[in-house]
């Protein structure tokens, strides 16, 4: 299911299929997901547990091989790249927000922002000073030397929301980023994706399960039994336009 | 990434503790085994280590260590004396004798009879005295050779040498100077106590001049076991065994090659030996595999954070030099206190008179040994993180 639209396209997904397992056990994820997505879009995937949002958005970061279609990234077709050229590609054009945040449990606030720059390259001094700044950007500018076990849910999640930008990449992937959270903290990390995470050159994928931040989204992806059945546009798609 | 790595590794501190605390013990176990066995080893070639000045030993062809040994007619030694780069050339028998004790017990001791004239191979004596007191008529010194306990004699005179049947329940000291024994119903008149290097298999000795090694041991045609030989200045011990060898036929070995050559035997030839080192490739095994489990465990708990660096772009390559940067400093760390533990304890078991020696290659062989199981763990740990599909990231995978 193909968007319209004339802006330029950061994911393009055709008829993208994945099953897991063999024989008599195997299940069916995806079959055959047509799907675009745009710069400066913020689409949310929404669907029953099991309907393949999470294989799907694991197939768009590079993190997930397909079984069948064609999936491009950024103008990449996944299908040619190397694992190890994919490796550089999720390091350097990919952020990534988790649902259970993922932090790094024995580094600091500031060490877990910076190890996306560590791995693109970037020196420790320069790449504190990108840390802070993302820091500051979602508010957390006094807790940089924080082990996560000493920082709240909503406050470990805007480190991940940091981790996820520091490096500028043009395509940010988020997985239930606000289930974990209580309604209050979640609509404010939403804001900050939308504040901060969100630019002109910049698309965002959100699955999610929550209904109650699907005003955030410029266009609402329905999935059910691993297929795209409807998508709408979101509360923001005059935004987008 | 290295130090990301090592605060991966000492994040959780009682876990980077007990992997500390593993390898230093596998450091210390197989460095303190090896240093044990040397002990052993380093036993089982002393009268060699005691006899210093000779540069060469030379004996029959077809002995190969100290341990069991053949005698030469008498003739070898004016053969060895003719022999071009001999300074000079002592004789040494060895055999074995059961001696009586005045109680009327017995014990078998090792007989080392030396050179009448130089007294060369004799001992020092425990109380500072010289080896002549050996000219005495039928005097030895006598040594436990790392025994205990088996060099008694009754405390009361009535019950030495009684009349009436042995007396072996009476009060007994520790022999002394002037105390006497009978060898092959020969008397021996101690002069004296030594404490020479003990031996491996621990047995007591008996020092005295060739001569009367000759009155108390078991009657043979031939008594000579060995010869000691010094080279001229400017003669290497090497070649002058093999001047030795070649003019006489006898077997012709530098000191430090029979020592070697002692060794091999032992480990050849000796159940005891062979039952040692069976204990402590076991020891050494336990040891082994608790360190890597261990790491492999540690690797293994720590999955999740390897597949989220991935996700964000840590190539397969950045994964493994974190892996093995974690291995490293744990398997240097952990040696490092291993190897510390054992010199402490090596000192208090060598003080002890254990045979402890930490010869250069002991802590080499726990070093190595730890590297090497090591990086085997962080290899087979490597593997599930190279394997890892970055999917598990997301929750539900």
């Amino acid at each position: 299911m193909s968007t319209d639209a004339n802006h330029e396209i950061a994911v393009r997904c055709q008829g993208v299929t994945k099953t897991y397992g063999t024989g008599v056990a195997q299940v069916a994820a995806l079959r055959g997901i047509d799907l675009d997505v745009r710069q400066g879009e913020l689409l949310m995937l929404v669907g029953p547990s099991g309907c393949g949002k999470t294989t799907l958005i694991s197939i768009i970061a590079a993190i997930l091989d397909k079984d069948g279609g064609q999936c491009k990234v950024l103008g990449h077709d996944l299908e040619q790249m190397s694992q190890n050229d994919r490796v550089r590609f999720r390091g350097k054009s990919i952020g990534f927000v988790f649902q259970v945040f993922n932090l790094l449990p024995s580094l600091t606030a500031l060490e877990n922002v910076a190890i996306p720059l560590l791995l693109n390259g970037v020196p420790r001094g320069r790449a504190e000073e990108r840390v802070r700044s993302a820091l500051d950007s979602v508010g957390l500018g006094e807790r940089m030397n924080a082990y996560p076990a000493q920082l709240s849910g909503g406050q470990q999640q805007r480190v991940a929301i940091a981790r996820a930008l520091v490096h500028n990449p043009k395509l940010i992937v988020c997985d239930e980023p606000t289930s974990n959270l209580d309604h209050k903290t979640g609509q404010d990390m939403m804001d900050i994706l939308r504040g901060v995470a969100q630019s002109p050159d910049r698309a965002l994928i959100i699955v999610t399960h929550d209904p109650r931040i699907l005003g955030f989204a410029d266009r609402i992806a329905y999935m059910d039994d691993g297929r795209i059945t409807d998508i709408i546009a979101g509360k923001h798609r005059g935004q987008l336009q | 990434m290295l130090y990301i790595a090592l605060k991966m590794l000492m994040a959780d501190r009682a876990k980077y503790t007990g992997l500390l605390l593993g390898i230093a013990f596998t450091a210390f176990l197989v460095t303190f085994a090896a240093a044990y066995f040397s002990g052993f080893m380093t036993r089982g070639f002393a009268l060699i280590a005691e006899n210093g000045a000779a540069d060469v030993w030379v004996m029959d062809a077809a002995v190969e260590s100290v341990e069991q040994t053949i005698n030469m007619p008498d003739s070898a030694l004016d053969r060895i004396r003719g022999v071009e780069g001999v300074r000079y050339a002592v004789p040494l028998a060895l055999g074995t004798v059961d001696a009586r004790f005045p109680n009327g017990r017995f014990q078998t001791f090792q007989v080392i009879g030396v050179d009448d004239a130089t007294l060369a191979g004799a001992p020092v004596l425990k109380d500072g005295g010289v080896p002549t007191v050996l000219r005495a008529p039928d005097a030895a010194i006598i040594d436990d050779g790392g025994t205990s306990g088996k060099l008694l004699t009754p405390v009361l005179k009535t019950d030495q040498w009684p009349h009436d049947g042995a007396h072996l329940e009476a009060a007994i000291r520790e022999l002394a100077v002037g105390d006497e024994l009978l060898a092959n119903d020969q008397r021996i008149k101690v002069v004296g106590r030594s404490e020479t290097l003990p031996r491996f298999p621990p047995r007591p000795l008996i020092y005295t001049t060739f001569a009367n090694a000759a009155r108390i041991l078991p009657q043979e045609r031939h008594l000579l076991t060995f010869v000691l030989a010094t080279a001229e200045p400017g003669l290497s011990p090497n070649d002058l065994a093999q001047r030795i060898h070649a003019r006489t036929g006898l077997r012709a070995r530098a000191s430090e090659d029979f020592k070697t050559d002692t060794v091999r035997w032992y480990l050849v030839n000796s159940e005891d030996v062979g039952d040692m080192a069976a204990m402590l490739i076991l020891a050494m095994s336990v040891g082994f595999g608790v360190t890597g489990v261990l790491l492999y465990i540690f690797t293994y708990e720590n999955l999740k954070q390897y597949a989220v660096l991935n996700a964000m772009g840590a190539t397969p390559r950045v994964l493994l030099s974190m892996i093995f940067a974690q291995t490293g400093i744990c398997a240097l760390t952990g040696t490092g206190l291993g190897l510390g533990a054992c010199v402490l304890v090596g000192e208090i078991t060598a003080k002890a008179g254990y045979p402890f020696r930490m010869m250069w290659f002991t802590p080499l062989l726990g070093t190595v040994g730890v590297l090497i199981v090591s990086l085997t763990a962080a290899a087979i740990s490597a593997r599930p993180v190279l394997k890892l599909q970055p999917a598990v990231v997301f929750a539900g995978r």
